[in-house]
């Protein structure tokens, strides 16, 4: 499956990545990507940090399908 | 009523934007606009040559929508007219002009204040200042978030 990243997280990771986290959690898949990449973990463990699948933000406790396509957004800001 | 939200990759011009709310706001008694202008210097006073908004592919305008709507359901006013820039600004080109107009003043002040406090904590975009500290990332402020707080 996918996984992308906006802002600071595309910077420490990448703008996208392929996993096999069928079966997991939100949750699981952010440690996951913090023990893969430590750089991301302040970014990636805040919970000002959403995920994100369909254009609708997910729960930490939202289980992950093969076909879901999951992005992680940082803290926004405009104006 | 009408509603205006918009992604802006090319040049964010005020007055075009101000020229054409007051057209659609004949029978009005107030305008009301703000103009954001990207600073030259950072929070610490270090240099800043441009900024780089990045945004979402759809929750991006999705936001936009949403603010303005809301914007428009919550304060007496007949227009409301939001304009984002995207992509590179640099330092003393607009990035953002938000305005109403309203058959009376105070409604339009409120709704234009109120959208520069939804922009500035709940629009999805990524801000980063590139200047004399090097590239930094830019994230809401406590006093942003306490402006947003105001509105429930």
């Amino acid at each position: 499956m996918k996984v992308l990243f906006y802002g600071c997280l595309a910077d420490a990771i990448g703008p996208e990545l392929t996993v096999d986290a069928s079966g997991c959690s939100i949750a699981q898949l952010r440690d996951r990507l913090i023990a893969e990449h430590p750089t991301a973990q302040e970014a990636l463990g805040s919970n000002r940090t959403r995920a994100c699948i369909r254009d609708a933000i997910v729960h930490d406790h939202h289980v992950v399908d093969r076909t879901d396509v999951v992005e992680f957004l940082p803290p926004v800001s405009g104006g | 009523m009408s509603v205006v939200a918009r992604l802006e990759e090319q040049v964010l011009r005020p007055e075009q934007e101000l020229a054409a709310l007051i057209d659609q706001a004949s029978g009005d008694g107030a305008v009301v606009s703000f103009t954001g202008i990207a600073r030259p210097h950072s929070k610490n006073g270090v240099t800043v040559h441009r900024l780089v908004l990045e945004h979402h592919p759809s929750l991006t305008r999705q936001s936009l929508e949403e603010i303005a709507v809301e914007a428009a359901a919550r304060f007496e006013v007949s227009h409301v007219r939001v304009v984002h820039r995207c992509g590179e600004v640099l330092a003393g080109e607009p990035i953002v002009f938000a305005a109403a107009a309203a058959p009376h003043r105070r409604a339009a002040f409120e709704a234009a204040d109120y959208l520069m406090d939804r922009l500035k904590t709940d629009a999805v975009f990524w801000k980063k200042e590139i200047g004399g500290a090097g590239p930094q990332w830019i994230e809401p402020t406590a006093a942003d978030f306490a402006d947003r707080e105001r509105w429930g």
